[in-house]
């Protein structure tokens, strides 16, 4: 069974005059302990989507609307707002980028940490929950790699690096026990050899714990060596999913081509200093979005009938929404 | 060719508070050499706090070196003599829409620029700046826009306009690549690769993409807590690192091309 199925959501931004679709008919499903990775460019609405999974988006100002929304055979938009949260909160965790700046920076992390275990997971009189509240914080920074757990309980934020930091946050987390973890940008402006140790990390939870990952990126060339499936998004629109490997030996949408061709780690066979292959022009606003396909105006292969948005087709699990898909050219 | 930069002897201490007989002092940055000619690119590699971003302060003058000679094309640059340096060595900042002041519209920022360095009348000013934009793949109506009507990627190709518009010889990119999405980002690599072969820049690139590094330097330095480790023309050092922490940097991001090829 899936874990997450989404079937395509539609997130609108309520404005004065006329609303604007920010995400436009996103489909994602999530198998148990896969880890998927959603990769787009800024302004593509994979944060958005994020959001609208763990249902924070505020009401007055977006409006969410979906096919199917199903977690774990349930539908979620269907549920009364309470019985929605407490199912969310208890499954479904996430970590942020710049880890700093999303703990408090007036408390210690052993405090903080201790908020974050659940009081169902405790038994006994007020001192035994003391104790007992101690030591499953050790256990969690255990969890995360961090031996040295007195000094990290003792310190506050600023005093641990940036990836100590997010392997805190990862540690809040895991608190819960969540099966599915949303990792928003873990490792953006952090460096390679941190990033390293946090990928790494998140694998070995999803080995280990059997734990679903979505890992949100801008990066494409950056989450190919740690998922196995990648949903690629350009400006609110589906572009292509399959799996890690077909997206990039057999990329059917010219976006992903042209987002693996512009990378000049995935191209080593130029010669240095050779001009990058690059989609013309810049990322479309949300005020100004073309109809049809989004990436109609950058398209290398855009024809009279992009104007019209292009449905999903599915070939043996590897979906794209184009009409002049490069399937043909392999 | 001819020497275009000259660095000798460089370094940077910082005097850390306390008291007189427990003085500490951080050596930022140890003493390096290096050269630069024109139309070459030297890449500086390092992590946080390996002096990467304390040597590019020291090149633009925001610094006054502890030691050491900044030599450009065989006269030295004094620290503090920001009406000489200016003109010639020009620096990007990582994140470049907050180093546009958001009162100004385009035209003023790149005006005041042209007006502190040069003794052009207006006119001349207004056709440089025009002719500026062009150059970095802007529209001349982009002038009287304010740096919030502009997206990532065009507020990057200002600051570039803003480097350039005073047809500098040395540029410093300071992680300017950084920040950008990947499709803007290789539009941008390659406007920075014309540009080098139009004016003949030296461009300094401050960096941790090393994908980026092998593709735009001819020559790196690796620097590790303020030590230059490894330095030399860049295809051999990617290809047989020595030192241990490059052989690390490498693995940690050769990874990735693993993935892609199988």
């Amino acid at each position: 069974m899936n874990l997450l199925d989404i079937r395509n959501l539609s997130i609108e931004l309520i404005g004065q005059k006329h609303d604007i679709l920010a995400v436009d008919r996103v489909s994602l499903t999530m198998k148990e302990g896969e880890v998927r990775g959603l990769v787009g460019e800024s302004g593509s609405g994979k944060s958005l989507l994020a959001q609208a999974i763990i249902g924070v988006l505020d009401e007055s100002r977006w409006r969410v609307h979906a096919d199917r929304f199903h977690w774990r055979g349930q539908d979620l938009l269907r549920l009364p707002i309470e019985e929605r949260k407490a199912i969310i909160s208890k499954d479904v965790a996430m970590i942020f980028q710049e880890p700093i700046a999303c703990l408090d920076p007036t408390t210690t992390i052993g405090e903080q940490l201790e908020e974050a275990v659940p009081e169902s997971m405790l038994y006994g009189f007020f001192w035994q929950k003391r104790q007992q509240r101690k030591k499953a914080v050790i256990k969690l920074l255990h969890r995360v790699g961090i031996k040295q757990h007195t000094m990290c309980i003792n310190s506050y934020p600023h005093q641990l690096t940036e990836a100590l930091c997010q392997r805190v946050m990862i540690a809040i987390a895991l608190a819960r026990r969540p099966i599915l973890l949303i990792a928003d940008e873990p490792t953006a402006a952090m460096e390679s050899t941190n990033q390293g140790q946090i990928f790494r990390l998140l694998a070995s939870l999803n080995q280990l714990k059997n734990m679903s990952i979505l890992l949100i990126s801008h990066d494409l060339e950056n989450v190919t060596h740690w998922t196995h499936t990648i949903t690629v998004m350009y400006s609110g629109q589906f572009v292509e999913a399959g799996t890690t490997k077909q997206i990039f030996t057999k990329p059917y949408h010219p976006y992903t081509q042209a987002l693996l061709d512009s990378s000049p780690k995935a191209n080593m066979h130029l010669p240095a200093k050779a001009r990058l292959m690059t989609l013309p022009g810049s990322i479309p606003i949300l005020q100004h979005l073309p109809i049809g396909c989004r990436l109609g105006p950058r398209c290398p292969r855009a024809q009279k009938q992009c104007v019209n948005a292009p449905k999903v087709k599915n070939y043996h699990g590897h979906q794209v929404s184009c009409h002049f898909s490069l399937k043909d050219l392999y | 060719m001819a020497k275009l930069l000259e660095v000798s002897n460089l370094s940077k201490a910082y005097k850390l508070p306390g008291y007189f007989f427990n003085r500490k002092i951080c050596n930022a940055l140890e003493p390096l050499s290096f050269n630069l000619q024109a139309y070459k690119t030297l890449a500086v590699v390092g992590e946080m706090g390996s002096g990467k971003s304390t040597l590019a302060k020291l090149l633009v003058g925001a610094e006054k070196p502890t030691t050491g000679k900044i030599k450009l094309n065989g006269q030295t640059l004094e620290a503090g003599n920001f009406g000489q340096r200016c003109q010639h060595i020009r620096m990007i900042f990582q994140d470049s829409g907050t180093t546009l002041n958001p009162s100004l519209t385009i035209k003023q920022i790149l005006d005041e620029t042209v007006k502190l360095n040069t003794d052009l009348d207006t006119m001349e000013r207004i056709q440089l700046i025009r002719a500026t934009l062009q150059k970095v793949g802007l529209l001349p109506d982009h002038m009287n826009f304010y740096p919030h009507m502009l997206s990532g990627g065009q507020k990057q190709r200002v600051s570039l306009a803003r480097a350039i518009i005073l047809e500098p010889q040395v540029v410093i990119l300071d992680e300017a690549l950084a920040a950008l999405d990947p499709s803007l980002r290789s539009q941008m690599i390659n406007l920075l690769l014309d540009l080098q072969e139009q004016m003949g820049l030296a461009f300094v690139l401050i960096s941790h993409n090393l994908g980026i590094v092998r593709h735009f330097s001819d020559e790196m330095m690796v620097l590790y807590h303020g030590q230059v480790i490894e330095y030399g023309d860049t295809q051999t050092i990617l290809k047989a690192p020595k030192h241990k922490y490059t052989q690390k940097l490498i693995l940690s991001q050769s990874f990735q091309d693993k993935a892609l090829s199988n």
